[in-house]
């Protein structure tokens, strides 16, 4: 074994551990803001079964397969699964939580824009879980009175 | 020496730049509810600025060791070990 | 050497023995087996996610299946077998012992894997590697869930059993002179991987006991309509498979303990610091598996414990490639194809580690769980470093097993089109998945960037493909015909080493 200088490998492990603190660190305080869920976010049911998603609003409405929001307000998802495990997906607003049966999960969101994006399943879930896909519908908020 | 400064002032652009991002961005949203896609993406990107700096420096390392130390290079000389023929 | 195919050995002799040389062979062949099977599944895989649509699949279910065997067979019949093919190898030879501790067992631990190779095989499961209720519980066809499940648990026995032999062979039958800390680290890397083995598998053993009896219905252990809880499957399966990501990935490195000094020209630069980072990695491994299950809503304090887990073990494998960049600094490197092999996969274990931390950055999962991201980064780990390190250990003892040299020329080639073909299909997933491709889809909606970007990746498939031919003609006429290696030196390095000065084979 050869006896040689060691402290680049020292040096080299300490750049190492600064740069796993300051991820661990962006990471944590990132993760704290985004689920900081605002106490006005309305509240929307999210159903996945085999194989497609189901919604229900706070005041009732029913809708299958595509979800309509108002731009500008948050709205809260309660997540959960009639059957086997799937995962809640709107790649386009980064939304993304596992839907689990006999569980609710629970993530919020505030879309900024009108405009559609793509609802998917993030978790193997069988024979149609490719095709296990909705719409969401971003509106143009009421005009209030 | 002068990489290590590099990436100490890339990291430390990185860790400024995300703090005044927050200062300012907190009056820029109607009714200031947080965007979580700026949130995830922005630090999604300093992420990966900093894992290419590194990525360069680590691949360019090892390039750069192959290029130096390949035996066919006419700078090559033998390692100590090659003299006893162990090692 | 154990297969000299002029004069050959009857087969039976083969199969029946319990020398650790000849087990090691027959490990050996079984792994390359299912290399060839596994891959032939992702090139059809490729094949049909080339464009949206059906190409050759016809239907989603086969689709299903296949990916479900791919992973299952490159994983547990190619990578962990491989891996015991050296260790069985080699462990005696480094340690000076005649054989592996106990030479039965050792003939056992192998003769497991047709059966349960066969088990899996035959059933074709459809629920993905991880098998993961409730749907592999309430809606995965039987009987192939039922088995793929004895075809694991089989193959989980045979991995223990195999743990012990490395353990007692190394702790206890090594050479009265050698000193633990003598032990080369080609060994320390099955002595570490063992004591992971011994410790994470039989949490997966429980895992499947109940995930059987819970499709019998006679329990509800993970089934939500029996009071179950589906997430305890995933704490279970995690605690296992995380630590055995890591007992995948130490054996190759060891594998790359081997090569890179021997081609530097150089001993390693600090044998101590690479035991110690080994220690090191299977400890800390243990601490992470949680990271797999971020978006299955676990609270904030949950994911911030195994985060820092997660990051706690990159200062480990930065330790290794340290040890690597400073054993080839003034060194008077050969770039002979397994050298070739090992520094392409330090490369890439690179990269596959640092996608690895963006993702184990918790906020982050929400853009790649279960997209492609997560297909580019595992298999950056899995095809680009641990299958890399394993090739290039193949070539570098197939002339002390076979007595006969490969070509060279077409082992660089090969690595040269791997390379290639890998970074090609990898890399370009990554940025898939976060264009928001999912993972285990059959077919996905003619989004143009998803549909360039798997057009990409298909051809690299293609090129790996072409590459691994290339490797199979060079391996079976190099091992007949090939012309005689000095196993002095096979390599014309100009030294002399340890080993592996020939095996003593009871039969030769």
């Amino acid at each position: 074994m050869g006896h040689h200088s060691n402290w680049p490998e020292w040096v080299y492990i300490g750049v190492v551990v600064a740069l796993m603190v300051w991820v661990g660190a962006e990471a944590w305080n990132a993760e704290r803001l985004v689920e900081h869920i605002p106490a006005d976010a309305e509240v929307i049911k999210v159903t996945g079964q085999q194989w497609f998603w189901s919604f229900e609003h706070e005041d009732g409405t029913k809708e299958i397969g595509e979800l309509h929001v108002k731009v500008g307000k948050a709205y809260k998802f309660e997540i959960t699964s009639k059957d086997v495990n799937h995962s809640f997906n709107i790649h386009d607003y980064v939304v993304l939580l596992d839907a689990i049966p006999g569980r609710v999960n629970t993530v919020w969101f505030a879309p900024m824009e009108v405009g559609e994006h793509d609802i998917q399943c993030r978790e193997y879930c069988g024979l149609i879980h490719y095709n296990m896909r909705g719409k969401l519908i971003v509106e143009e908020a009421e005009p209030s009175s | 020496m002068k990489s290590i400064l590099g990436l100490f002032l890339v990291l430390a652009i990185l860790v400024i730049i995300p703090a005044a991002d927050y200062v300012f961005a907190a009056g820029d949203e109607p009714e200031g509810y947080l965007d979580r896609r700026v949130i995830i993406w922005n630090l999604f990107y300093r992420m990966m600025t900093v894992a290419f700096t590194v990525g360069a420096v680590v691949a360019g390392t090892i390039i750069w060791l192959c290029w130096r130390f390949r035996e066919s290079n006419p700078k090559a000389t033998p390692t100590p070990y090659e003299k006893e023929g162990v090692w | 050497m154990v297969l000299e195919l002029q004069k050959p050995r009857p087969i039976w002799q083969i199969m029946f023995s319990t020398h650790h040389t000849d087990i090691g062979l027959l490990y050996l062949i079984t792994s390359l087996t299912f290399l060839f099977l596994g891959g032939a599944l992702a090139l059809a895989i490729r094949a049909e996610l080339f464009l949206p649509g059906s190409q050759i699949i016809a239907d989603s279910m086969t689709f299903n299946r296949m990916f479900t065997v791919h992973g299952t067979t490159l994983i547990f019949l190619f990578l962990l077998p491989f891996a015991s093919a050296v260790g069985n190898y080699l462990v005696p030879i480094m340690v000076r012992y005649k054989d592996m501790a106990y030479p039965k067992l050792n003939a056992i631990a192998f003769w497991m894997i047709p059966p349960a190779a066969t088990l899996i095989w035959l059933g074709f499961a459809d629920f993905t590697w991880y098998a993961n209720p409730p749907y592999s519980i309430i809606s995965a066809p039987g009987p192939a869930a039922d088995m793929w499940i004895f075809g694991l648990k089989i193959l989980g026995i045979s991995s223990v059993l195999g743990a012990i032999n490395f353990i007692v062979t190394i702790l206890k039958c090594k050479h009265p002179d050698m000193s633990i800390g003598q032990v080369p680290l080609l060994a320390w890397s099955f002595l570490t991987s063992s004591l992971i083995v011994l410790v994470a598998i039989p949490t997966f053993a429980a895992a499947l006991l109940m995930l059987l009896t819970d499709r019998l219905g006679v329990s509800g252990f993970f089934n939500p309509a029996m009071g179950g809880d589906p997430i305890a499957y995933a704490h279970l399966f995690w605690f296992t498979f995380h630590p055995e990501v890591y007992v995948l990935v130490i054996p190759a490195i060891g594998m790359m303990y081997e090569i890179i000094p021997r081609f530097s020209r150089k001993p390693i630069f600090s044998h101590s610091s690479g035991i110690f980072a080994f220690v090191l990695l299977s400890m800390v491994s243990f601490s992470s598996w949680a990271h797999h299950m971020y978006a299955t809503g676990m609270s904030f304090t949950e994911k911030t414990v195994f985060m820092i887990g997660t990051l706690a073990a990159v200062p480990a494998s930065a330790m290794h490639v340290f040890n690597f960049i400073a054993t080839m600094w003034n060194g008077r490197i050969k770039f002979a194809t397994p050298m070739m092999w090992a520094v392409g996969g330090i490369a890439l274990f690179f990269s596959a580690g640092a996608g690895g931390v963006v993702n184990a950055a918790m906020p982050l999962d929400f853009q790649t769980h279960d997209s492609y991201w997560v297909v580019g980064h595992f298999h950056l780990f899995v095809m680009g470093t641990i299958a890399f390190g394993s090739i290039g250990f193949l070539y570098y003892i197939f002339p002390y097993v076979t007595g006969r040299m490969y070509n060279e020329k077409m082992g660089q080639i090969h690595f040269i089109l791997s390379f290639i073909g890998t970074v090609l299909v990898f890399f370009t997933q990554h940025v898939l998945g976060l264009y928001g491709m999912p993972r285990r889809v059959y077919d996905y909606p003619p989004i143009p960037e998803w549909i360039t970007m798997n057009q990409i990746a298909s051809v690299g498939a293609m090129i790996i493909g072409v590459s691994m031919v290339i490797f199979l003609i060079n391996m079976i006429y190099s091992s007949g015909k090939g012309k005689i290696a000095d196993t002095d030196d096979p390599f014309s390095l100009g030294g002399k080493y340890y080993f592996p000065y020939e095996a003593k084979n009871p039969h030769h």
